[in-house]
């Protein structure tokens, strides 16, 4: 490969939107292979895989779900802080559709049934998951209308959502952690075919936003909505429409995140699913090089950007970081990642690689 | 004169979220008084801004933050780290008058560093922040998981001393009750919101601030170059919220005897909700200080009116304050939409008096839904207990049955279950017994039931499946609400036997432990006579 | 090469280079001002004279060269700096707080102060007494900046600049952008005043006309190189041109000519007819007729509704009354999607906040509208797209490596081409185009009026706003004009230029 051709291609994957995650990634990966004995392992028990790795990806499912619908979101420009609440809200439907024989004060058959059949339950799974996610797109649409139509602030708009969502989830279930027992349910979060279960459900969803928002038009007009609304609306592209979509999609997302998330712990803790975990959200977006301003976005990039975040979590744990710890070590480890996407950092690295090509 | 503020608040269009505000709080607050004959205790109103200390120092950093154009997600983080390391030092011995002053250097520290990085680094506000509380909640930890208890006298004085209010106290002590009374913290924080205010209009840093916020951005780029000292200014905002944070730490600590890492979770929020109901656009460029303290009155007096209700469960509060922030934030947007038409218009003036009317119209259609929602809240599904009935006149307890329940036990009984309290002020005690048979006790009558000893096994299981036997199972207990009950609960199964007691309306008691009693009172037998 | 000795002067700029990624805005560039001197600089958008300023004024650092300032040599490392050298600068976009109060625009950073604390008293009257004294300017100065029109917070961020203490430079660019005859002639005042005191005064504009009224000495950047500096008063206009283009302005003449020609092609039926049709505050109800073929020019002062009425038009605003029939089908719905469907297309005024989406490429501009009209699934393949850009860039000659380019990276020029690349894809039947050449070079000017009556050659109609009379004149088969939100009058193209103007404001 001749020299300039090599500069060329290298070019190319430094300007690529994966570049920076994956480095991140890689760094901290590299830092696991060379300070934790068997990190890297696989075994395979009864026909699936497992290990540290598989454990990183698993635990990152929910970020990953999150961080799908957030994309889009932070793409138009805006942000959705609600996304936690609104796993909340999506799981205590669940629950309680499962089982709502616990707000009731009659110890009918049925609680006795719940708490020794693992194949009981309220309501058939197929109305379980749809009626939640249906709840979950209400959600999305509720934020997507204040954003769009009535014009607050995204933050704002879905800061709304974010505190009230939390009451509502409890109101639901009436300040009731509802135990599920049912089988099928806890399958979401916690199967596994050859892999766990829930990475095929990120699998899905990426492949279903993909086709959204590269197979149509629609990727288009959200980047550019994101990068001048003024313009888009302009040129007949409906600005409202669009982030009406984003905002319900994403709203979409947390609904399969929470039933994922509350099937792991087979409870639905209104008080505390989700809590604090948008901010992982948004911070697995910026990690994948999709700007808060908005604009253009890359979706794996924002994947791997939640893989990252949990990479930096387990790695932690695997090294015997104490729990306490780990967040104030995350917010140093996040703020480096951060200052490596500064302009400063980006400037030095474009220097580097002019350098390189400046070399005859 | 209502002629006057019209005109007046047309003319100033700015001043109109403010007054709302102030609006809003003076009816609600008005409307408790009405209903709740309670709250016509003015201790009632100073008890507000003592459970609000924290959030009103902060709340006024916050402004600042908010009109320059940031934010700061870190300042509960700040509150908790203060507090647990405030009450390690004191505990290590350190003296309180040097603690406190360290504190303050510390929150300033943090505040200065994100503001750095903000500044310089050109982080995103958000960003920083948000590093900024995972820094502060993880460095709590490294100082210690529990709760540490703060048992020094310098605290207790600040803490506890009450200042009376002149006039007020010489007019309860001729009538004859206590006199209301506030705390140093309370003074603290009004003699920060009066820095705050002069240093807002009269300083050259406050007007500084006021430039740079606003217009995306645009407005920073028009100080910048009007040489104004931008880069300095921005830093120390968040340097002066860092401060305002750290007090607000010590404040909550004089409040709690206590620190620890877990305080004030999501109270960011809280904070960030009372500058945007206080009228502060979270856009920049516009707000007071003043309004502030409205906003945080807002919530307090939510606060207040719930547990006076008693009826709403307290998961209403985030409920309310999360609708009143959506309320607040729609009336700027529209005036934030009214303005900028206007500006395409140009020249064209809406003549004063169909702009007074409008603003009136508004006016009173806003504080007309207000009082729906708050009429309608009070009228959510109750019990019999007639509206009004006071507090104070609760129900008083009678002691629980122990004695009894022990020799219930030596019986064979394999559940004790006894519920005291409520609206109807009861005492009932319940024993199941392994062959099926229930029998419940009401202090004047009994009940009896009979199941199936095999329903009895399922239950004892399901309760052990619940984890009554670990340690996620614990005693808690508050004074509970006049409608409130207290449970005391014993289970004997495989050989163990553990009693957990608990109270209704608070969130401090393990999760399952309300599952296990909605499924006991599913089985037990109800009262003939006494229809609750 | 000035002629005197560099102390003498009060500015003296030797040797400016300046480059940033990408393209080299300043080659070795000089510049001197003298005292008590009205020197206009000039040069195309991107030519440099805007880097030139920023360097001066402290926004940029060159990568070499020389400021003296009063005989001293000085390194203006801020906006501060700059100041505290007297150096006072008017930007074209209002660099000031809109939501802050005039009194405190004009003196933030240097407020009076009593007792340590501002004298908000004194201050108002301050600002009062300088408004009067400076611009004979008398308004309420405790109201916010923003709830003024754009005209008067110019006013006042000159009042600003000016009193700042020992100010030597005053730099002013494009001031008059935004002002009517009465409020330039008022600001020409001030400057000569001014310039009687021994002020310098450095006048960014493009308006040759006003160049020559108040100017001593021009100087001509062109493509980051000086091309030369002239007293004002030796320089006839049809030179400056020439060194502003580079070429000569045949090219000019030669489109009165097509525009001749073209007129034979107008058709006799009506793409579009407004009737009555006006919304309350921004334009009053108005005729309007359009046919296929014609080039209609819409002329009038700043803020006499032009935009407003494109807008409605547009469909970015709901009309109050009135109807609009574009090829015979009625506007039922008001929006710019409508307006697409039907065939009519807007270029708006504000090309960088209206126009562009900078951070997409060339490509993905091109296309924008013409996929928005597709709707969200009928998704152009990417071949297609490319095609599509592709044959717009040979047909506009629009100056960019390739299609893939951001569009920010282009000039303003080649910015607009993109914009109307965009327009022309929808193969619409009208076109509005407000303002295409503002700010744009004279060479791209010629070439976009070329494209206007081409279009109209192919059968397409076109509204064309201009501030510039006499390019609206050059262009347009009918004139029609505004004032103060009313459409007054209609001209055929053999109107003579007094009479518009009259027109214009507001004289019958």
């Amino acid at each position: 490969m001749t020299r300039s051709k090599f500069s060329g291609i290298w070019k190319k994957i430094i300007q690529s939107k994966l570049f920076f995650p994956l480095l991140a990634l890689g760094i901290i990966l590299l830092f696991d292979l060379i300070t934790v004995p068997g990190f890297f392992s696989f075994q395979v028990r009864n026909g699936n895989l497992y290990g540290s790795l598989i454990d990183i990806f698993r635990n990152a499912s929910t970020v990953m779900l999150l961080a799908i619908g957030m994309t889009l979101v932070i793409a138009t420009g805006g942000i959705d802080l609600s996304v936690g609440s609104i796993m909340a809200i999506a799981a205590s439907v669940a629950a309680l559709l499962m089982n709502p024989y616990v707000l009731g004060t009659d110890l009918s058959a049925n609680t006795l049934k719940l708490m020794t059949d693992p194949h009981f339950t309220y309501q058939p799974l197929w109305v379980v998951i749809l009626v939640t996610l249906i709840v979950a797109i209400i959600c999305g649409l509720w934020n997507g209308l204040l954003v769009a139509y009535i014009r607050i602030q995204p933050m704002v708009a879905t800061l709304i959502l974010m505190i009230a969502g939390r009451g509502i989830a409890q109101l639901i279930t009436n300040g009731v952690r509802i135990q599920i027992f049912y089988e099928p349910y806890a399958f979401i979060g916690q199967g596994w075919i050859i892999l766990p279960f829930s990475l095929y459900l990120v699998a899905f969803m990426y492949v279903i936003a993909w086709l959204l928002t590269r197979r149509t038009a629609i990727g288009l007009f959200i980047e550019s909505v994101g990068i001048n609304f003024r313009s888009s609306f302009f040129s007949g592209i409906h600005e409202k429409k669009v982030k009406l979509l984003a905002y319900a999609f994403c709203g979409f997302c947390a609904g399969l995140a929470g039933l994922v998330a509350s099937s792991n712990i087979k409870t639905s803790d209104a008080f505390n699913l989700g809590r604090d975990i948008e901010l992982d959200a948004i911070l697995a977006v910026v990690i994948g090089g999709t700007l808060m301003s908005g604009g253009r976005f890359s979706l794996l990039a924002s994947l791997i950007g939640a893989v990252v975040i949990q990479a930096i979590t387990t790695s932690m744990y695997a090294f015997g970081v104490p729990a306490f710890a780990l967040q104030a070590i995350k917010s140093v480890v996040v703020i480096a990642v951060i200052l490596l996407y500064s302009e400063q950092a980006q400037v030095l690295v474009r220097k580097f690689s002019a350098q390189k090509e400046a070399q005859p | 004169m209502m002629r006057k503020i019209g005109a007046f608040l047309s003319h100033n269009q700015k001043f109109v979220p403010l007054a709302s505000t102030a609006a809003l709080a003076f009816v609600a607050y008005g409307i408790g008084m009405v209903l709740y004959p309670g709250m016509r205790d003015p201790q009632v109103f100073l008890n507000i801004f003592r459970s609000n200390t924290s959030i009103l120092i902060s709340a006024v950093g916050m402004t600042f933050v908010i009109i320059s154009g940031g934010i700061d997600l870190s300042v509960a983080g700040v509150w908790a780290l203060t507090s647990v390391a405030a009450a390690a030092l004191l505990r290590a011995g350190w003296n309180p008058w040097v603690v406190i002053p360290l504190m303050l250097l510390m929150g300033m520290a943090l505040g200065a560093a994100m503001g750095s990085f903000i500044t310089y680094l050109k982080v995103q506000p958000f960003i920083a922040t948000l590093a900024g509380l995972w820094f502060a909640r993880g460095m709590c930890f490294f100082i210690s998981d529990d709760a540490i208890a703060i048992d020094n006298w310098a605290w207790r004085l600040l803490g506890q001393t009450r200042i009376l209010i002149p006039g007020l106290a010489e007019l309860a002590w001729w009538q004859g009750t206590n006199p209301p009374f506030i705390t140093i913290s309370v003074v603290v924080a009004f003699l920060v919101f009066i820095v705050a205010i002069y240093m807002a209009h009269y300083t050259r840093f406050g007007r500084t601030i006021y430039a740079i916020g606003g217009y995306n951005g645009a407005n920073e780029q028009s100080a910048r170059l009007m040489g104004l000292p931008v880069d300095r200014t921005k830093v120390l905002i968040y340097t002066f919220n860092g401060f305002c944070s750290a007090l607000a730490g010590i404040t909550l600590s004089l409040f709690v005897m206590s620190g620890h890492g877990f305080y004030a979770q999501g109270w960011e929020l809280e904070v960030i909700a009372a500058v945007v109901i206080g009228g502060t656009m979270l856009t920049g460029g516009e707000g007071y200080v003043f309004g502030t303290l409205f906003g945080v009155l807002v919530l307090g007096i939510t606060q207040v009116l719930i547990q006076f209700n008693g009826e709403l469960s307290s998961w209403w509060s985030r409920i309310v304050t999360g609708g009143l922030t959506f309320i607040f934030i729609g009336i700027q947007s529209i005036l934030l939409a009214r303005k900028a038409r206007r500006k395409q218009a140009k020249e064209t003036k809406i003549p004063g008096a169909v702009l007074r009317r409008r603003m009136l119209v508004g006016g009173s259609a806003f504080v007309a839904v207000i009082l729906v929602a708050i009429l309608t809240a009070n009228l959510v599904p109750g019990t019999d207990q007639p509206v009004g009935a006071e507090r104070s006149a609760g129900c008083e307890l009678q002691p629980y049955r122990q004695e009894q329940a022990a020799s219930l036990k030596e019986d064979g009984a394999v559940v004790v279950y006894e519920r005291n309290g409520g609206p109807g002020c009861i005492d009932e005690l319940y024993a199941v017994y392994p062959d099926g048979r229930i029998i419940g006790d009401n202090g004047t009558s009994k009940a009896e039931k009979q199941v199936t000893p095999e329903e009895v096994d399922t239950l004892l299981a399901g309760i052990s499946n619940y984890g009554w036997f670990t340690d996620e199972m614990y005693d808690t207990w508050h004074t509970p609400c006049g409608v409130c009950y207290g449970y005391y609960l014993t289970v004997v199964h495989d050989g163990q036997e553990k009693t957990v007691k608990g109270v209704d309306g608070g969130t401090d008691a393990p999760a399952d432990y309300w599952q296990v009693i909605s499924v006991v009172k599913g089985i037990i037998p109800a009262f003939p006579a006494t229809a609750q | 090469m000035s002629d005197k000795n560099t102390n003498d002067l009060l500015v003296s700029m030797r040797g400016m280079t300046k480059a940033f990624p990408g393209v080299q805005a300043l080659e070795n560039v000089d510049f001197d001002l003298r005292y008590g001197e009205i020197h206009a600089l000039m040069g195309g958008n991107g030519a440099g004279k805007s880097t030139l300023i920023k360097i001066l004024t402290g926004v940029e650092r060159p990568d070499s060269g020389q400021i003296t300032l009063a005989g001293q040599e000085v390194h203006v490392r801020s906006p501060q700096y700059a100041q505290s050298l007297g150096i006072s600068t008017v930007y074209q976009e209002i660099n000031l707080c809109p939501n802050l109060t005039v009194a405190e625009n004009i003196l933030i950073g240097r407020e009076p102060m009593k007792f340590g604390r501002i004298d908000w008293k004194t201050l108002n009257a301050q600002a009062k007494e300088i408004l009067l004294r400076v611009l004979e300017m008398d308004i309420e100065v405790t109201r916010t900046l923003g709830s003024y029109s754009v005209a008067i917070q110019q006013m006042v961020a000159i009042a600003r600049a000016l009193e700042i203490e020992s100010a030597k430079v005053l730099i002013l660019d494009e001031p008059t952008s935004s002002l009517s005859i009465h409020e330039t002639e008022q600001l020409f005042t001030v400057m000569r005043r001014l310039k009687g005191k021994g002020m310098g005064i450095i006048f960014i504009t493009h308006f040759i006309g006003q160049v020559y009224q108040i100017s001593d000495r021009i100087t001509v950047i062109r493509n980051g190189k000086l091309v030369g500096t002239y007293e004002t008063a030796s320089l006839p206009r049809m030179e400056l041109i020439t060194k502003m283009i580079g070429r000569s302005i045949a090219v000019l003449d030669e489109m009165s000519k097509t525009k001749v020609e073209t007129s034979k092609h107008i058709s006799k039926e009506k793409v579009l007819e407004a009737k009555e049709f006006g919304q309350t505050g921004e334009v009053e109800p108005f005729d309007l007729d359009l046919h296929a073929g014609e080039v209609l020019g819409l002329a009038g002062l700043m803020g006499s509704g032009r935009t407003e009425m494109v807008s409605l038009l547009f469909g970015l605003q709901t009309p109050d009354s009135g109807t609009l029939t574009i090829a015979g089908k009625k506007v039922e719905k008001f929006s710019p999607y409508n307006s697409i469907m039907h065939g009519l297309v807007l270029s708006p005024e504000d090309r960088k906040a209206a126009g562009i989406v900078d951070e997409l490429t060339v490509r993905e501009n091109i296309i924008l509208a013409l996929q928005a009209g597709l709707g969200w699934f009928k998704h152009l393949s990417t071949q297609k797209q490319y095609e599509i850009a592709e044959k717009y860039i040979q047909m506009l000659d629009i100056a960019t490596p390739s299609a893939d380019q951001p569009v920010k990276n282009l000039s303003g020029g080649n910015q607009q081409k993109v914009i109307l690349a965009r327009w022309l894809a929808t193969n619409p039947q009208i076109l509005i185009l407000d303002e295409p050449t503002r700010g744009i070079d004279v060479g791209t000017k010629a070439e976009i009026q070329k494209l206007v009556l081409s279009l109209a050659e192919e059968g397409k109609a076109c509204i064309f706003i201009s501030s510039e009379l006499e390019e609206v004149m050059r262009s347009s088969h009918r004139i029609a004009v505004l004032s103060d939100r009313r459409m007054v009058a209609e001209f055929g193209s053999e109107v003579d230029e007094q009479v518009i103007m009259q027109a214009m404001a507001g004289e019958s």
